[in-house]
């Protein structure tokens, strides 16, 4: 087992580095080939890891994880210097001196700097297997960028190399080489957001830069509360060991906050709306398998200790705040891209709540939004970077022609939203055991708990508005076009489309197994306590929640297959009419409605920041 | 046998008891306008009417669109007769009403698309509100199956009292009545969703309606707990309010109504689950 997580960090590193210097055909067979690798040995490390499997590292590597923290903040320190953003240099001057104040103080001896148990497989899986095929879309997408051949190779090397680092996040036991694993995924990001090096890449990259590195102050700092407070090492595991310890708040809100700033929290948000400047696979990568995905996956991680604290009430607030504030920003977007950011946003926020209330079945919740939102969002960025090349779309109010010239790209992304939104997929269990755990919530921390349910019910309707809105653009066309022919898009694009498809539509028929095989044991030991699962009849227990079987059954080929017939069914020995429109003879642009909701947006973020003062107080007092 | 037979009884006729209540209704409606109105079988005379005309459509998708939202509207209101998740039910008739909305959205019909706007903004007034009483129905009886409410040995009104005047200010919203019959306004969008539907494929959209009445029925039946009579009660006030306030109110616009319902329903409805927990 040892060998092959090893090489689960290893390989896309050295990918990463071959794929600066091999030739074009080479290194397209070696991006496919290390994908399946990748994806592969995820799966195999999930199948068969058992229990927590802790492992150290040569004495020599802190050493060498301590300078190339050093190293990287010279780099920040440098971009600084160079672009003149006060605030990098700022937080990067903050950095260093926390920095060298930990690593002074800092015991000399560690031991067991990495940790992989169920959770860690759990994000593996889903890194190894998204990203890789993002990165076999990237080779075409880059490869009709207006860019040096040089720099091409240096997209798909970065790409790798931000998978090798996801993998050491998601696995590392030890803070001070979490802090590193973190800086420097905020250092993939920055050089893929700013890869096409005009003027808004940059500034949205430097933006993107400073606010994550605020998440490394706060990682510093609390590695610093745990060696002050005298825990002993400042690891995850002895974090957790020490769950009820006095002064342990403080760390766990600090850690908290680095979750919210990589998760896009407001008033955090901008960096991740300013990232789809990027080549849109960036835009893929960030919203779905890596980065924000880091945000649940710490509150997974801190759950047992989170649970049922001041912090994790005020995580709670914050990100029912988040999911509302963030659908009803969303609604007055225009741009695909920016649609779509903004429901990551708020999912994001689902995903953080349901981590932080920290029951069996809202961590069971928590990963199965994390799957399917994963998979989901990865497609339909996908398909955005799809309108941009092959229809040169990037508004969603010019859309409403897709229906007729790319009728496969139209169902691809009505099946992206349903799967977000409706009944029987993945995203909606989750946000279904949502709603009745915090029912079960209400029962205990009452004002809480009733204070969320308005704010899951009030944002998802919002957000099913919104969905709905993009969705009716792309159904759209005429009796003239009653027989539907799908365009080619090419082998590349069309064929991740395919494997995306497949893998969205496999773990919904699979899911009653899903749900026992693979989410309850990773919840469970997550938790550290056993997950009760049981089938009775057609109805599915988890805990104290219930699922009906068959009606989702039933749900399940309603909804998709409605769908998907709808596009191919032909009423025969019927008339096709015009429409009939009452007899108005006026044109009409069908896109032009919008929803103005510029008055509410202002307080958005003023309401983050005081949340997040609350956050620390909370810890304080 | 007979918790299960009256259920299925009750799905299987829903159309026609949809529609012998439409009748009614006209009815009704036509009395308190001092007119005689049509006969109680009207609506079933208009259907049989409907299936004999020339079949048009405007195209494929958005006739099988209309068609499955009757399949799905009827599979909601089965879930919910049978006692099912109430969460599940309130998703699943959001389900279907999705449907008609995209169908509204699929043609290049101004009043077609008006319509889907329209009632797309209608789900953001009631959905909230629905899901906050499921919540407060779930602090009472502790399930969130229509089962635990319809055995409730108490009715659930005693408790839930603002939580029912919350429903019966949206249920206008969604049996588009007036005042909030936005979705529909003839006047205004001449049916919306509606008008690009005719003949037979018209059928399955009119007889989706009828559904709708048993739906929102059996949801104010869920009051009553196991109170049958009180149930009945219920329901003919409910029938006589909405057709009362159909006549003698005049049509919002859809700020106003959305206004309306997220601040006057919404908090009423809060209130009553704030009321339902700290009890």
């Amino acid at each position: 087992m040892y060998p092959l997580i090893t090489s689960l960090f290893l390989v896309p590193v050295i990918v990463s580095g071959l794929l600066l210097i091999l030739p074009k055909t080479v290194a397209r067979i070696l991006v496919i080939t290390s994908s399946l690798v990748l994806a592969a040995l995820s799966l195999y490390v999930f199948i068969n890891l058992d229990g927590v499997l802790y492992f150290g590292v040569p004495h020599y590597v802190n050493d060498l994880v301590a300078v190339a923290d050093i190293v990287l903040l010279v780099y920040f320190g440098w971009i600084a210097l160079r672009r003149r953003s006060w605030l990098v240099g700022l937080m990067t001057v903050l950095q260093f001196g926390g920095l060298l104040y930990v690593l002074k103080i800092l015991p000399a001896d560690h031991s067991l700097q990495f940790m992989v148990d169920k959770l860690s497989a759990f994000m593996f899986l889903l890194i190894n297997v998204i990203s890789g095929i993002i990165a076999i879309y990237s080779l075409r997408y880059i490869d009709e960028e207006h860019c040096s051949s040089f720099r091409k190779k240096h997209f798909l090397s970065i790409l790798f190399w931000f998978i090798a680092v996801m993998n050491l996040v998601v696995s590392s036991n030890n803070l001070e080489y979490f802090f590193l694993f973190f800086e420097l995924t905020t250092l993939a990001s920055f050089l893929l957001i700013g890869f096409r090096k005009d003027e808004l890449s940059v500034k949205n990259a430097l933006t993107a830069l400073w606010m994550n590195q605020v998440g490394g102050v706060a990682i510093l700092a609390a590695i610093f509360f745990i060696i002050y407070n005298g825990y002993g090492e400042a690891t995850f595991s002895n974090l957790l060991a020490h769950a009820s310890a006095s002064g342990i708040l403080l760390p766990l809100a600090l850690l908290s906050v680095a979750a919210l700033i990589k998760g896009a929290q407001l008033p955090f948000s901008k960096w991740l709306l300013g990232a789809m400047v990027a080549p849109t696979p960036v835009s893929a990568l960030l919203h779905s398998s890596t980065m924000v995905k880091i945000a649940p996956f710490i509150i997974l991680r801190l759950s047992p200790a989170l649970k049922d604290t001041p912090v994790a009430t005020v995580v709670i607030a914050l990100t029912g705040f988040v999911f509302v504030a963030a659908a009803i920003s969303a609604l007055s977007q225009d741009n695909f891209k920016r649609i779509l950011a903004y429901s990551t946003i708020a999912l994001l926020a689902l995903m953080i709540m349901m981590a932080a209330v920290g029951t069996p079945v809202t961590i069971v919740a928590a990963l199965v939004l994390i799957l399917f939102h994963g998979m989901s969002k990865c497609l339909l960025f996908l398909n955005a970077g799809i309108l941009e090349r092959v229809f040169h779309l990037k508004q969603s109010s010019d859309m409403d022609r897709l229906g007729e010239s790319g009728p496969f790209t139209s169902l691809v992304i009505t099946i992206g939203f349903m799967s977000l939104l409706l009944p029987p997929f993945g995203a909606f269990i989750g946000k279904w055991l949502s709603i009745e755990t915090l029912g079960a919530l209400a029962t205990d921390k009452k004002l809480l708990g009733a204070l969320v349910i308005v704010a899951v019910a009030g944002g998802g309707a919002v957000l099913s508005l919104l969905y709905f809105k993009v969705m009716g653009l792309l159904i759209a066309r005429t009796g003239d076009h009653d027989k539907i022919r799908f365009e080619k898009t090419g082998l590349v694009y069309a064929g991740t489309m395919y494997v995306l498809l497949g893998l969205i539509i496999l773990s919904v028929l699979g899911l009653p197994l899903l749900l026992t095989g693979y989410f309850v044991p990773v919840a469970s030991q997550t938790l550290g306590m056993p997950v009760a699962v049981v089938m009775d009849g057609w109805n599915m227990h988890i805990g104290a929640m219930k699922l009906p079987m068959v009606p989702l059954l039933i749900a399940l080929f309603l909804l998709p297959v409605t769908i998907i017939t709808a596009l191919f069914i032909r009423f025969k020995n019927v008339d096709r009419v015009k429409e009939y429109m009452c007899g108005e003879k006026i044109n009409y642009s069908f896109s032009s409605f919008y929803f103005s909701t510029d008055r509410a947006t202002p307080y958005f973020t003023t309401t983050g920041i005081l949340f997040f003062v609350a956050l620390i107080v909370a810890a304080l007092i | 046998m007979n918790d299960l037979l009256i259920p299925v009884l009750l799905i299987l006729l829903a159309p026609l008891i949809g529609g012998l209540v439409y009748g009614f209704e006209r009815i009704i409606k036509a009395r308190m306008q001092r007119r005689i109105g049509p006969p109680l079988l009207q609506p079933f005379y208009d259907f049989l009417k409907l299936a004999d005309k020339r079949k048009m459509i405007v195209h494929s998708a958005h006739a099988f669109l209309g068609i499955m939202h009757f399949v799905s509207l009827w599979f909601a209101l089965a879930v919910l007769l049978l006692g099912g998740d109430l969460i599940l039910v309130i998703f699943l008739h959001l389900l279907s009403t999705s449907l008609i909305i995209l169908a509204g959205y699929s043609t290049r019909s101004i009043f077609s698309h008006l319509g889907a706007n329209r009632t797309a903004i209608s789900i953001l007034a009631y959905e909230p509100v629905l899901i906050i009483i499921a919540v407060s129905i779930f602090m009472l009886t502790g399930s969130f199956d229509a089962s635990a409410a319809f055995n409730w040995d108490q009715p659930l009104l005693y408790k839930m009292p603002l939580a029912f005047i919350a429903l019966l200010l949206v249920l206008p919203i969604k049996l588009k009545k007036s005042p909030f019959d936005v979705a529909e306004a003839h006047q205004e969008v001449t049916g919306g969703v509606e008008i690009e539907f005719s003949g037979i494929f018209f059928e399955a959209v009119y007889t989706a309606k009828w559904l709708d009445y048993v739906f929102c029925y059996t949801l104010v039946f869920l009051f009553a707990g196991n109170n049958i009579l009180l149930g009945i009660g219920l329901m003919v006030f409910t029938f006589f309010y909405l057709n009362a306030l159909d006549n003698s109110s005049a049509r919002v616009n859809y700020k106003q109504m959305l206004r309306f319902s997220l601040t006057v329903s919404f908090s009423l409805a809060f209130i009553n689950l704030l009321i339902n927990i700290f009890t």
